[in-house]
């Protein structure tokens, strides 16, 4: 009983989802866009703006990823390599999703990370010690900080409900990520913290 | 010694080249329309009633918006009841004692900030812009046959819990007339005959313009609008009706992306005499650069690129921008009888309650270190660091809640007459500032200290 009622409220959830679901701004829409009722948009309809997105996460991604492994044979401190695990198991299990999606919307799914990220890495494979420690860092703070914005654009510009629900379900995560980077840049440098490393957002916030 | 530094300077110098490469364009910039005006009237028209439904949802979830007038206080007119009581709802089981009781590292953890003292979202996030209350609609319709009706949004607050409408009008230059605006709304229509003798030439071409509609992001001419018509556009006082306010609310200019924009209550003029600095978030330092550059913010969301396609009107600034300014600058306070020429309440006119209420303003509460008396403000921006009570990235009806960061201390000479309160209205009733500052400043305040509070900012 208890088990069943726990059901059908998960049931009621998803069914009262479409009701919270994102209500932009329709004079930005794709004109082809398939409508599920009248003024509301048939799941996987996506903007510009949506497949963007698509493409630009999931090159940030797999640059996490690759910058984490980079990291993880480069680095000696061990509180850096422990970032860059979770940087490679968090950015993967999210790229996951990001292909999911744009398998579904038979969009391309990037091979390749984005431009700065690429010419980072160039940058810090001629690292080491504590240079490779703070360059690593410093791109990461740079890619955190602009894939939240990533996030919140996608957020208020999206017009494709799963996509922008990932976006809105992945950026409290990304900001977690960002709060450890600039802990971590504040411990490794000594200067005092900066940004959300100011505002400790809790144990394990944004991991679910 | 030599090497490492080496190191860390080309590390330097690479990053400055590899960071060229930018959000997409219309992360900051405007994006223009991509489809044909009747289009989109037909889909946000489709959308309306869900977009009201979900904001309604989120406004009763939040607060308890019943017409609960709080006994013997009427706002400043005497055309509406203030409301009384918290409003905002607390989850279950929990008292406000038991809150204040918690760490904010608690709160935040358990997630136990009522949804209440969180940011506001706009009734369509995504969208944004002006949006006006339906009294402000129909006097306009009325007066100037100018349609302020949006077809995708409507105002989401319940006419009792908005200032009265129309607000009165006291002159610091006309102490002895009381109110002057003759129960009318302030119009392109009727200005002159009201205010003639009154106000001198100077001002009377400043109202002119404060009351001259001019093209604005969501009331212009081209297809990217969102009233039927192409419109004349809006003028300063549609929102600030009579130089007081009418809660009509827009998103803030100064935040980038659009979810991440906090909503923006319109404020009261009133007291602008004394104001140095002025924009919740934008401290501009006079009202004439507020005057200015009012017509590139809160007209068209601080894009000035959108401005200059939808027909900005720049005012000439040692002219127009002066008149405007010394116009707003001889709107008064309504009169607090009880209150002598230091702000301090007169023993003999004040209740027990009342005075008691001063004390903890001026002590236990720490009000008056932001609100100093006589006009209840400081001229500084404040951060009361919010985010302290909650987990930030967290979106809700479209809108990423984000610590807002330092935000302008408002007067509450006049308080009673300007609900909702904080910078974008997320609080109902007076009643309910005092909880959230009892919480965010730790107080510790008893519900007898909480009521002379409220009584006492009655007779501000």
């Amino acid at each position: 009983m208890h088990t069943r009622s726990i059901l059908a409220l998960a049931a009621l959830a998803l069914v009262a989802l479409p009701a919270r679901a994102q209500l932009g701004n329709p004079g930005m829409t794709d004109p082809a866009t398939a409508e599920a009722r009248p003024g509301t948009p048939a799941p996987g309809e996506t903007n510009p703006q949506d497949r963007l997105f698509l493409k630009l996460a999931a090159m940030g991604n797999l640059g996490e990823v690759e910058a984490g492994h980079l990291a993880l044979t480069k680095s000696s401190n061990p509180r850096v390599q422990a970032f860059a695990r979770q940087m490679t198991e968090d950015h993967s299990a999210t790229r996951e999703k990001l292909d999911r999606l744009a398998r579904d919307r038979r969009l391309p799914a990037p091979t390749t990370p984005q431009p700065d990220q690429q010419a980072a890495r160039q940058r810090l494979e001629s690292l080491s010690g504590r240079a490779f420690d703070a360059a690593y860092l410093e791109t990461q703070l740079v890619d955190h900080q602009k894939t939240v914005q990533l996030l919140e654009w996608e957020i208020g510009s999206g017009q494709d409900a799963a996509v922008q629900h990932l976006a809105k379900d992945t950026l409290p995560a990304v900001l977690e990520h960002l709060r450890q980077v600039q802990t971590l840049m504040a411990e490794t440098t000594g200067a005092p913290p900066q940004g959300l490393a100011t505002m400790p957002m809790g144990a394990g916030e944004g991991r679910r | 010694m030599y090497r490492p530094t080496l190191l860390v300077l080309s590390v330097v110098a690479f990053t400055t080249g590899a960071q060229a490469d930018p959000l997409p364009p219309d992360a900051t910039y405007r994006p223009l329309p991509t489809q044909p005006f009747s289009e989109v009237k037909r889909m946000d028209e489709q959308q309306k009633a869900e977009v009201m439904k979900r904001q309604a949802a989120l406004l009763n979830e939040r607060y308890d918006l019943s017409d609960r007038p709080q006994p013997g206080a009427m706002m400043s007119g005497g055309r509406k009841a203030v409301q009384g009581g918290a409003r905002v709802k607390l989850g279950g089981g929990m008292s406000w004692d038991r809150l204040a009781g918690l760490s904010a590292e608690e709160i935040r953890d358990r997630d136990l900030l009522p949804q209440g003292f969180r940011p506001l979202p706009h009734v369509k996030q995504a969208t944004g812009g002006q949006v006006f209350p339906q009294g402000q609609i129909d006097a306009i319709a009325r007066l100037e046959q100018r349609d302020l009706r949006r077809f995708d949004v409507d105002l989401d607050l319940p006419d009792h819990l908005t200032p009265e409408f129309p607000p009165p009008i006291f002159l610091t230059t006309h102490p002895e007339l009381g109110d002057v605006s003759r129960g009318q709304v302030l119009s392109l229509r009727n200005f002159y005959e009201i205010m003639n003798g009154i106000i001198t030439p100077v001002q009377m071409e400043g109202l002119r313009l404060l009351l001259t509609p001019f093209p604005q992001e969501e009331f212009n001419q081209t297809e990217d609008r969102k009233v039927a018509e192409p419109s004349m556009g809006v003028a300063c006082l549609d929102c600030h009706t009579n130089f007081h306010t009418n809660a009509a609310f827009h998103l803030t200019p100064d935040v980038r992306p659009q979810s991440a924009r906090f909503r923006l209550d319109t404020t009261s003029l009133r007291g602008m005499f004394n104001q140095q600095i002025h924009g919740s978030k934008r401290s501009l330092r006079s009202v004439e650069d507020f005057t200015e550059f009012e017509q590139r913010t809160a007209y068209f969301n601080g894009d000035h690129v959108s401005a200059t396609r939808k027909g900005v009107h720049l005012p000439d600034r040692p002219n127009q921008v002066a008149m405007m300014a010394q116009m707003q600058n001889i709107i008064d306070f309504p009169p607090a009888p009880k209150l002598d020429v230091t702000g301090r309440l007169i023993p003999e006119k004040a209740t027990a309650q009342e005075l008691a209420g001063e004390r903890i303003f001026n002590g236990k509460g720490r009000c008056a270190e932001c609100h100093t008396p006589p006009h209840f403000l400081d001229d500084r921006m404040h951060d009361l660091k919010l985010e302290r009570f909650y987990k930030v990235g967290k979106t809700v009806n479209d809108q990423v809640a984000l610590p807002d960061g330092p935000i302008k201390t408002f007067t509450l000479r006049g308080i009673k007459d300007s609900p909702p309160y904080l910078h974008d209205g997320r609080l109902p009733t007076l009643a309910d500032t005092v909880e959230f500052f009892n919480l965010v400043l730790g107080l510790k305040l008893t519900q007898q200290e909480k009521d002379a509070l409220v009584a006492y900012m009655l007779t501000l």
